[in-house]
C-alpha cells in the first residue's frame, strides 16, 4: 500500500530561485538535489502542484477547499472510516500537511501541537514511531514522523542518533532492511530507511554498499523493480528503488533505456498511468510517476513520455 | 443549566459502552464457538435484515448457527452488520488495550489473543495486534495454534484479499513452521491453492501472486514442475492477468536456477527445461494468436524469446537444421512470420487488432534491443516488411517517441 510514507522526502531550500528544466546548469542543480533525495519546494510546487491561480477557464484549483477539506477531516476522529484508520494516522498526518505545504498553507494548523502529538508517537526505548499513540515502531511510520517535523524544522526535537539506530538496525545480512522486528523485507523499507537516514544525516549507519546491491537483486528482465528479488515489476516499487538509488547515488545501476520502455508503456491510450501491465490507469500512480520522470529529466529521457 | 445535560452525555456513552461490551462478548462467542468460519460480510442494515432468520435464539455448540440483532453466522459464514461497527470496534480496541498492557501477560494470554482476533478481523491493518500474537506465539512452538493462525488470516481475506499485514503474517507464520518441520510441501501446497482461489476472486492481486512467488523458495522442483503445469489451464482462462504469467516465470527462473545449481547448462537439449521453454514458447503463440492485443501474453513472450535466443547463439556452431539454416535464423524467421499475420489482421471494432500489432512491433524491437547480435538478422528477416522503423511508424505512431530513441 503505497501511503504519504513512502513518498520522497523534502526540505525547504529556502534560497532556490525557480529553476527552468531546460538549461543545463540548473538542470544539473536540479540531479544533484533530487540525488541527495531533496527537492526544492517551489520545483515541486511547479511541477507537480500548480500554484493556486487560473490556470485557464475552468482549470482552477480550488486550494482553499483543499486546506478545509484537510483540516477538518483531521477532527473527525469518531466515524468508523477514521477509526479503522487511526493507526496510520501519522502517515495521513504527513499527506496533509505536505499537501498544505505545497499549497502554501502550513499555518492553518498548530505546529506546536502537531509536533507535540507526533512525539507521543514516539517508542523512547527503541527509536521507533508507531502510527498512532500506544502502537508499536515501524520504519513507515517513523519516516512519515521524519519527514512532518522537517516540514516543521524541527528535527531538533529529535533524539536523531536514536531514531537513525532503530531505522539502520533493521538491515539484514543480505543487504535488504525489514520494516519491524518481526522481519518482512521489501524494497520499500530499503528507500524508507535510507529516506530516513538521508534526512538525518545519518547514511553512514547502514553498509549502504550491501543496500544497494540488494535493490539492485530486485531488478528485472523488464528494467522494473519489485518488492523482493524477482518479484513483479510495480510503478510504486520502482519508485522506492530508484529513490534509493539516487539518495545513495547509484543512478548508474538502472538500465535507463530499459526502464523508461517500461515506464513509457505505463501510459494508457487515454493518457492516463498505469502501474503494472493490463491495469486500469489510476491517479494515485501519477505522483510516483512524476517523481520519477523527474529522475529520468537528470537522465535525460523525460521526452520519451508523451 | 448545563450539569444535567452533561450527566445525560455521559450516562448515554457508558450505556453505549456497555452495549459494545456486551456486542464484542457475543461476538468473540462466535468465533470461539466456530472454528472454521471462512467469510465475513460487513453488511448494510437493509441487507443484514434480510438474512434468513428463521433460527433464532441463542447459538449451542453444535449447530454453529446464530442470529441476532446485528451478528449472524450460518454454514462458517459471519455477517456483522455495519450499523454497529463504530461500537463493535471501539469495545474490541478498548478490551485489546487493556489486555495488552497488562504486566502479567501469561495470565491474560487468552484474552489478548480472543481481542486482537476480533480487533483484527475489524481491522486487518492493525499491525500492532498482529504484533502480540506474534508474541504470545513466539513463547514456544505449537503447530496447532500456527495453523488456527492461517485460518484467521484465511478468513480476513477473504474479505479483504489485498490486506498487506495480513499476508505479512501469513509469510511469518510460514517461516516458523519451516524452522520445525523439514516437510513443508503440503503446507507449500495448500498456500499455492489458496492464491490461487483468492486471485480467482480478486484479479492482479498483487500482494497475493506476490505471497505465491515467495513460496517457490519453498518448493522442491518436483513441485515447481507441477504448478507449472497445473497453472497452464488457470492462465489459458486469465489472459490478460499479469500476475500469472509473472509466477510462471518465477517458476522457469527457478527451474533454470536449480539446474545452475547443478553445475549443468540451463537449457541444455537434452534438459527437461529445455523441451518446456519450446513448449511455452509455443503455448504462448497460440494464445496471442487466439486473443488479439493482451499485453501479459506479449510480455511473456519478450521474456521466454530473450532467454531462448541468447541460449541458441550459444550453442550456434553445435546445432544447424538439415537446410543449413541456423537454428537461431530458423526462430527469428519464426518470430517474424508471427509479426507479419498480426501486422495483416483486419481491423476490429474493439481496436484489438491495432493493440495486437502494435505489442508485435515492439516485441520484434524489444528482441533487437535485448539482443543486438540478432538486430542484423532480424532486419534482414523483416525485409519483405519494410525496415524495423518502418513496421513501428505503420504499427505504432503514438509510440513514435520510444521507439524512435530505442532505435537510435
Amino acid at each position: 500500500m503505497f501511503t504519504g510514507s513512502t513518498r520522497p522526502t523534502h526540505r525547504r531550500v529556502r534560497d532556490s530561485a525557480p529553476l527552468a528544466v531546460g538549461d543545463s546548469l540548473e538542470r544539473r542543480a536540479a540531479a544533484s538535489s533530487l540525488l541527495a533525495g531533496f527537492g526544492s519546494s517551489t520545483l515541486r510546487a511547479k511541477l507537480l502542484v500548480p500554484p493556486a491561480r487560473a490556470m485557464g477557464e475552468g482549470g482552477e484549483l480550488a486550494a482553499e477547499k483543499h486546506v478545509r477539506y484537510i483540516v477538518t477531516v483531521e477532527k473527525k476522529k469518531d466515524s468508523f472510516e477514521s477509526l479503522v484508520m487511526e493507526h496510520i494516522r501519522l502517515n495521513g498526518a504527513y499527506w496533509g500537511l505536505t499537501t498544505l505545504d505545497l499549497l502554501h498553507k502550513l499555518d492553518a494548523v498548530d505546529a506546536g501541537e502537531v509536533i507535540q502529538w507526533i512525539m507521543s508517537c514516539y517508542h523512547p526505548e527503541s527509536g521507533g514511531f508507531g502510527g498512532n499513540v500506544g502502537h508499536d515502531p515501524h520504519v513507515l511510520y517513523t519516516l512519515s514522523a521524519v519527514q512532518v517535523l522537517c516540514l516543521f524544522d524541527r528535527l531538533d526535537v529529535l533524539d536523531v542518533d536514536k531514531v537513525a539506530d532503530y531505522v539502520s538496525g533493521l538491515q539484514n545480512e543480505d543487504g535488504s532492511f525489514s520494516g519491524d522486528i518481526w522481519g518482512e523485507v521489501d524494497t520499500r523499507f530499503s528507500y524508507i530507511v535510507i529516506c530516513t537516514l538521508a534526512l538525518l544525516h545519518r547514511l553512514h549507519k547502514i553498509n549502504v554498499q550491501k543496500a544497494v546491491d540488494y535493490i539492485v537483486s530486485c531488478k528485472n528482465l523488464d528494467g522494473g523493480f519489485g518488492a523482493m528479488p524477482g518479484g513483479e515489476s510495480h510503478a510504486g516499487q520502482i519508485f522506492c528503488c530508484v529513490g534509493a538509488l539516487a539518495i545513495t547515488g547509484s543512478l548508474h545501476h538502472i538500465d535507463r533505456d530499459l526502464l523508461g520502455w517500461w515506464l513509457c508503456e505505463r501510459q494508457c491510450k487515454e493518457g492516463g498511468l498505469n502501474g503494472r501491465p493490463e491495469k486500469l490507469a489510476d491517479v494515485k500512480f501519477r505522483c510516483p510517476f512524476l517523481k520519477l520522470f523527474m529522475f529520468f529529466i537528470t537522465l535525460s529521457w523525460h521526452h520519451r513520455f508523451d | 443549566m448545563e450539569q444535567p445535560a452533561a450527566a445525560a452525555a455521559v450516562a448515554a456513552e457508558k450505556e453505549g459502552m456497555a452495549q459494545g461490551e456486551d456486542l464484542l462478548h457475543q461476538f468473540e462467542r462466535i468465533l470461539d464457538h466456530d472454528l472454521l468460519i471462512d467469510e465475513v460480510g460487513f453488511l448494510h442494515p437493509t441487507q443484514f435484515q434480510s438474512l434468513d432468520c428463521s433460527q433464532t435464539g441463542n447459538s449451542t455448540s453444535e449447530s454453529h448457527e446464530y442470529t441476532q440483532e446485528y451478528l449472524w453466522c450460518r454454514d462458517h459464514k459471519l455477517a456483522i452488520s455495519s450499523e454497529v461497527l463504530p461500537k463493535l470496534y471501539r469495545a474490541a480496541r478498548h478490551a485489546y488495550s487493556n489486555s495488552a498492557t497488562v504486566k502479567d501477560a501469561a495470565l491474560l494470554e487468552p484474552d489478548l489473543m480472543s481481542h486482537s482476533k476480533a480487533l483484527l478481523i475489524l481491522c486487518p491493518d492493525m499491525l500492532t495486534a498482529w504484533n502480540s500474537r506474534k508474541m504470545v506465539l513466539s513463547v514456544s512452538y505449537d503447530f496447532t495454534k500456527l495453523k488456527d493462525e492461517l485460518q484467521l488470516c484465511t478468513m480476513i481475506l477473504s474479505y479483504s484479499p489485498k490486506n498487506e499485514s495480513t499476508w505479512s503474517h501469513r509469510r511469518w507464520v510460514i517461516k516458523k513452521v519451516s524452522e520445525h518441520h523439514q516437510d513443508m510441501s503440503g503446507l507449500i501446497e495448500r498456500e499455492s491453492l489458496l492464491v490461487k482461489e483468492i486471485a480467482e476472486k480478486s484479479k492482479m492481486n498483487y500482494r497475493a501472486w506476490r505471497h505465491r512467488c515467495w513460496l517457490i523458495s519453498y518448493m522442491t522442483r518436483e513441485q515447481v514442475l507441477d504448478e507449472l503445469k497445473k497453472s497452464a489451464r488457470w492462465n489459458e482462462l486469465h489472459v490478460a492477468d499479469n500476475c500469472c504469467f509473472h509466477y510462471r516465470r518465477s517458476l522457469l527462473l527457478a527451474l533454470l536456477d536449480s539446474r545452475c545449481i547443478e553445475g549443468e547448462n540451463s537449457l541444455d537439449y537434452k534438459s527437461e527445461v529445455h523441451l518446456l521453454w519450446k513448449e511455452e514458447l509455443r503455448w504462448n503463440e497460440m494464445l496471442i494468436r487466439r486473443y488479439q492485443g493482451r499485453e501479459s501474453l506479449w510480455i511473456h513472450r519478450r521474456f521466454l524469446s530473450q532467454w531462448w535466443v541468447k541460449f541458441l547463439l550459444s550453442g550456434e556452431e553445435m546445432e544447424c537444421c538439415a537446410a543449413g539454416i541456423s537454428l537461431v535464423d530458423l526462430f527469428l524467421s519464426q518470430e517474424i512470420y508471427l509479426l507479419s499475420d498480426c501486422l495483416n489482421v483486419p481491423a476490429d471494432e474493439f481496436g484489438e487488432a491495432c493493440i495486437q500489432a502494435e505489442l508485435a512491433a515492439l516485441y520484434i524491437l524489444w528482441i533487437s534491443k535485448q539482443v543486438p547480435a540478432v538486430k542484423p538478422q532480424l532486419e534482414e528477416r523483416l525485409h519483405s516488411l519494410g525496415s524495423l522503423e518502418d513496421v513501428l511508424a505503420r504499427a505504432c505512431p503514438e509510440r513514435s517517441r520510444l521507439w524512435t530513441h530505442l532505435i537510435a
